[in-house]
C-alpha cells in the first residue's frame, strides 16, 4: 500500500493527526543511535493520547501497513530503525507526567517523558528514580521499558524491570491492556507486564507506565582508580564490594579515556597513564576507602586514585566515564554489549583480550563498561579508510568468535542494548532452539500479522 | 614567603538547600558540605605559588565546628602544609570572622592572604575586605589573574566594565574570582600523608579579645517564592498571542 493512501486512511480516522514526510524528518526519526542501516521511513506519526496510537495500531491491522515504535532513539540494536517505509509511531509528544501518590511512592508517567524528566520529578518529591545512564537526556521512559535499559547504578539497584509496577499497553492487535495496576503483590500467574518489558516494540506498544521511585541514596562519592592491568579490575571489585556499599563500578581503558579527554577538552585525571581505570561510587566513607586503596596498592593492583570532595567533582569523574560512548560515535563503533557472571569476568576478560588481539589486529579497540555487573561494552572503531559495509562484514566475522566464547561462558551477547536488529542473527548464541521457538509462539499469539517491528529481535 | 589560605564548609553547591520547617536556618543534617568553591580556587591558587618557588608555607585556617577539620584535612591532601581551625559552635558574620582571621594573620604574619571572594551559603563578600582593612593592607578582589613580583603582585579583576589590573604591594589580600584557576584532584596517597600534618585547634575566644560584638540578628529565614512553570506552546502565533496577551509585544 501506498504511504500516501496510508496517510489519508490515518486521517480519515484521526481527524488531526501529526506527521510528517519530509526528508530530515524521516531520516531522522527513522534511525536510532545506530548507522548500520539504510534508513527509509515512510512517515512518522505523533499520536498524542492512547485512543490515537490504538487507532493507529488498529488501522494498520486492517490495512497491513508495518509500523515501528520509536522513543527517545538513543538504542543501540537498530530497533528503532525504519528501512522498509514502515510507518514510524513516535510518543514524543506524550511527554505528560499524569499522577503521583505518595503512599504508594509511583507515578504514572506516559511513556514519551523523558528519562531525565523523571529523574528531576522524583527529586523534587524528595524521592529518587535510580535508572540512569549516559543517554538519560533523550531517551524515553517506554524506550526504556521496551529494551529494560540497566546502566550506571545496576550493581546496587538493578534495571528498568524492577522499577515498573503497572503497565498499560496498546498489543500489537490493538488491544488496551492495564498490567499490574502499581501492585506490590500480585499472584495471579503469568505477568504479562514483565513479558512486554525487553519486548523491544514487537508485542505492543507502552503507552503509559507506573514508576516506582525509592528513597533517595546518602551522599555518594567518587572515586577515579588507576589500575596496573585489565586483571586488576575483578581483584580491586571484590575487595571494594566486601568494605563499601557500592553503588557503581565502571571501567574504561586509556584509549577510552584518551578519546573522551579528547572529545570533551578535559585534563587527564592522573599525570601517569595507566592501562585502565576503574570509577567507583558508594556511601561516604573515609576509613573503608583507605582501607582498599591501601590493598590494591600493595598488591601492585592500584597505581593512583582521586576522591572527590564535591558533587561537581563527583560529576567531572562521572564524565572520563560516561563520555566514552558519545566520543567514539563518530568513528562509527560496532558495538559489542555483552554480559557473563560476575563470578566469570576475570577468565572472560583474560580470553576476550586474547581472541580479539587475534582477530582484530587491524582495528583500534575501545573497552569499557558496567563490569561491577558482568557488562562489558566492547567497542571497535571504524577505519578511516574503510568503508561502512565492509567494516560491518569484517566485524560481523569476529563475532562469531566472540560469541562462541559467550555462549561457551553461558553469557548474553546482548547485556543492555536488546537485540533489534543488529544482534538478531546472533540471538541463538544466548537463547536455546527450543527458547527461540517459543519466543516466536509468543509473538504470533500477539501479534499474527507481524505488524510491530518486523524483523526485529525474533 | 608565607601564604594563609582561610576556607568555609559550606552546604555543597550541588545540593538544593531547604530551609528549616521553622525557619531557623538552612537544614544542613545528613547533607553534603564541601570547601566553598571560591576558597578551593585560593588554596590551589595558594599551592601553585609555593609550587612555583615564591612562598616556601601555605596554611590553611578555617572558622567552623569540629567538622570543619574535614575540610582541613582535604587542603592538607591538595598540598598545603599546615591547618588552623579556629572553633566555634556559631554562625560568624563577617566582621567577626574577619577579626578572628586577623589574629590569626598577626600571628602568622603571612606575606599574602587569599581567600574566595565570598562563601556561598551567605554571598556576603565583605569578609576580605574587612579583614584588609582591619590589617591595614592593600586588597585585590575577584582576581582571576595573579603574577606574584619581589614585593608586590599584578592581579587582573573581574569588574562590571570587564578586566581591571591592579598592582598591589604586599602584604595583601586576595579574593578568588572562578576562573582564576580549576583546582586539583585529590588523590588518595595525599589524604593519608595530610593526616600527618599538623592541624592545630584554638578556641574562637582567644582570637576575639577586645571584640565589641555587634551583630545583626537574624529573625527568619523563608524559601523564596516558587517561579511558575513554563509552558509550552505549539506554535508561533500561539506564541505571539501570549506576548500580546500578557502586554509584552
Ligand atoms: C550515549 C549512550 C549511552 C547509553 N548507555 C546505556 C546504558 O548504560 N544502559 C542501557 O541499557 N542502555 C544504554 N544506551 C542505549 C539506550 O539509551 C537504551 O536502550 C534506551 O533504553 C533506549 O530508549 P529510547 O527511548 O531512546 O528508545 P529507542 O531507541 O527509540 O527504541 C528502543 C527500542 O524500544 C522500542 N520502543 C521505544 N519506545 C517504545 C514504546 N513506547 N513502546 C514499545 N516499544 C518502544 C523501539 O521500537 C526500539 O525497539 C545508551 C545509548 C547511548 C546513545
Amino acid at each position: 500500500m501506498e504511504i500516501t493512501e496510508i496517510i489519508n486512511c490515518l486521517k480519515l480516522e484521526i481527524a488531526n493527526i501529526e506527521y510528517t514526510t519530509q526528508t530530515d524528518d524521516l531520516n531522522t526519526y527513522g534511525q536510532d543511535w545506530t548507522r548500520f542501516h539504510q534508513v527509509d521511513a515512510g512517515v512518522i506519526v505523533f499520536p498524542k493520547t492512547v485512543e490515537q496510537v490504538q487507532t493507529i495500531v488498529k488501522l494498520a491491522n486492517k490495512l497491513d501497513f508495518k509500523l515501528v515504535p520509536s522513543g527517545g532513539r538513543t538504542g543501540y540494536s537498530g530497533g528503532a530503525v525504519a528501512t522498509q517505509k514502515e510507518v514510524v509511531v513516535s510518543l514524543e509528544k506524550m511527554r505528560q507526567i499524569l499522577d503521583f501518590n505518595v503512599d504508594d511512592s509511583q507515578v504514572i508517567v506516559q511513556a514519551g517523558v523523558i528519562t531525565e524528566q523523571l529523574h528531576r520529578y522524583a527529586e523534587e518529591k524528595g524521592l529518587f528514580y535510580p535508572v540512569d545512564f549516559a543517554s538519560s537526556g533523550s531517551s524515553q521512559i517506554g524506550g526504556n521499558i521496551a529494551t529494560n535499559a540497566g546502566g550506571i547504578r545496576v550493581l546496587r539497584y538493578g534495571m528498568t524491570r524492577d522499577y515498573v509496577a503497572g503497565l498499560k499497553v496498546v498489543t500489537a492487535t490493538g488491544e488496551v491492556l492495564n498490567l499490574n495496576q502499581g501492585l506490590i503483590k500480585n499472584a495471579t500467574g503469568y505477568d504479562l507486564r514483565h513479558l512486554m518489558i525487553g519486548s523491544e516494540g514487537t508485542l505492543g506498544i507502552v503507552v503509559e507506565a507506573t514508576m516506582q521511585l525509592i528513597k533517595p541514596a546518602v551522599e555518594q562519592s567518587v572515586m577515579l582508580l588507576a589500575l596496573s592491568s585489565l586483571d586488576a579490575v575483578m581483584r580491586v571489585f571484590s575487595i571494594a564490594k566486601q568494605q563499601l556499599n557500592l553503588s557503581a563500578y565502571e571501567f574504561f581503558t586509556d584509549i577510552a579515556l584518551n578519546h573522551v579527554c579528547g572529545h570533551r577538552s578535559l585534563d587527564k585525571p592522573f599525570d601517569e597513564s595507566a592501562p585502565c581505570y576503574v570509577l567507583c561510587e558508594f556511601d561516604e566513607d573515609e576509613e573503608a576507602v583507605m582501607q582498599v586503596f591501601e590493598q590494591g596498592m600493595e598488591t601492585g593492583d592500584i597505581l593512583d586514585g582521586v576522591i572527590s570532595q564535591s558533587l561537581e567533582q563527583g560529576q567531572l569523574f562521572w564524565q572520563y566515564r560516561e563520555g566514552i560512548s558519545e566520543s567514539i560515535a563518530h568513528f562509527s563503533p560496532y558495538k559489542n554489549d555483552i554480559a557473563v557472571k560476575v563470578s566469570l569476568v576475570p577468565d572472560f576478560m583474560n580470553k576476550l583480550d586474547a581472541l580479539v588481539s587475534q582477530h582484530y589486529p587491524q582495528f583500534e579497540l575501545v573497552w569499557f563498561g558496567h563490569i561491577g555487573d558482568g557488562n562489558l561494552h566492547l567497542n571497535i572503531i571504524k577505519p578511516d579508510d574503510m568503508n561502512i559495509d565492509d567494516f560491518k562484514a569484517e566485524c560481523e566475522t569476529v563475532n562469531t568468535h566472540v560469541y562462541g566464547l559467550i555462549q561457551q561462558m553461558g553469557g548474553s551477547i546482548s547485556a543492555e542494548h536488546g537485540v533489534g536488529m543488529i544482534k538478531k542473527p546472533y540471538l541463538g548464541y544466548s537463547r536455546s532452539a527450543e527458547e527461540l521457538q517459543l519466543l516466536k509462539g509468543i509473538k504470533k499469539v500477539f501479534d499474527p500479522k507481524n505488524i510491530l517491528n518486523p524483523g526485529k529481535l525474533v | 614567603m608565607k601564604i594563609l589560605v582561610a576556607i568555609k564548609r559550606v552546604v555543597d553547591f550541588n545540593v538544593r538547600v531547604q530551609v528549616k520547617p521553622d525557619g531557623s536556618g538552612v537544614a544542613t543534617d545528613g547533607v553534603k558540605m564541601s570547601i566553598n568553591p571560591f576558597d578551593e580556587i585560593a588554596v590551589e591558587e595558594a599551592l601553585r605559588i609555593k609550587e612555583a618557588g615564591k612562598a616556601d608555607e601555605v596554611i590553611v585556617v578555617t572558622i567552623g565546628n569540629n567538622s570543619a577539620q574535614q575540610q582541613l584535612r582535604t587542603a592538607l591532601a591538595m598540598g598545603a602544609d599546615r591547618a588552623i581551625l579556629i572553633e566555634t559552635e556559631s554562625e560568624l558574620q563577617s566582621l567577626k570572622a574577619a577579626t578572628s582571621l586577623l589574629n590569626v594573620v598577626e600571628k602568622e604574619q603571612p606575606g599574602m592572604v587569599i581567600m574566595g571572594k565570598q562563601a556561598i551559603d551567605g554571598d556576603n563578600n565583605q569578609t576580605p575586605q574587612m579583614l584588609a582593612t582591619l590589617w591595614k593592607r592593600p586588597q585585590a578582589t575577584f582576581v582571576s589573574k595573579l603574577e606574584i613580583n619581589d614585593d608586590t603582585l599584578l592581579a587582573t579583576r573581574e569588574v562590571d566594565e570587564g578586566l581591571e589590573t591592579i598592582e598591589v604591594r604586599l602584604p595583601a589580600v586576595i579574593s578568588t574570582d572562578l576562573r582564576l584557576n580549576e583546582p586539583r584532584f585529590v588523590k588518595l596517597p595525599d589524604i593519608m600523608k595530610a593526616k600527618r600534618k599538623p592541624l592545630d585547634i584554638i578556641a574562637i575566644d582567644e582570637t576575639l579579645s577586645g571584640f565589641e560584638d555587634k551583630e545583626l540578628t537574624i529573625q527568619k529565614y523563608e524559601t523564596p517564592q516558587a517561579r511558575q512553570k513554563g509552558i509550552m506552546v505549539e506554535s508561533v502565533d500561539e506564541l505571539v498571542a501570549l506576548l500580546k496577551e500578557k502586554g509584552l509585544a
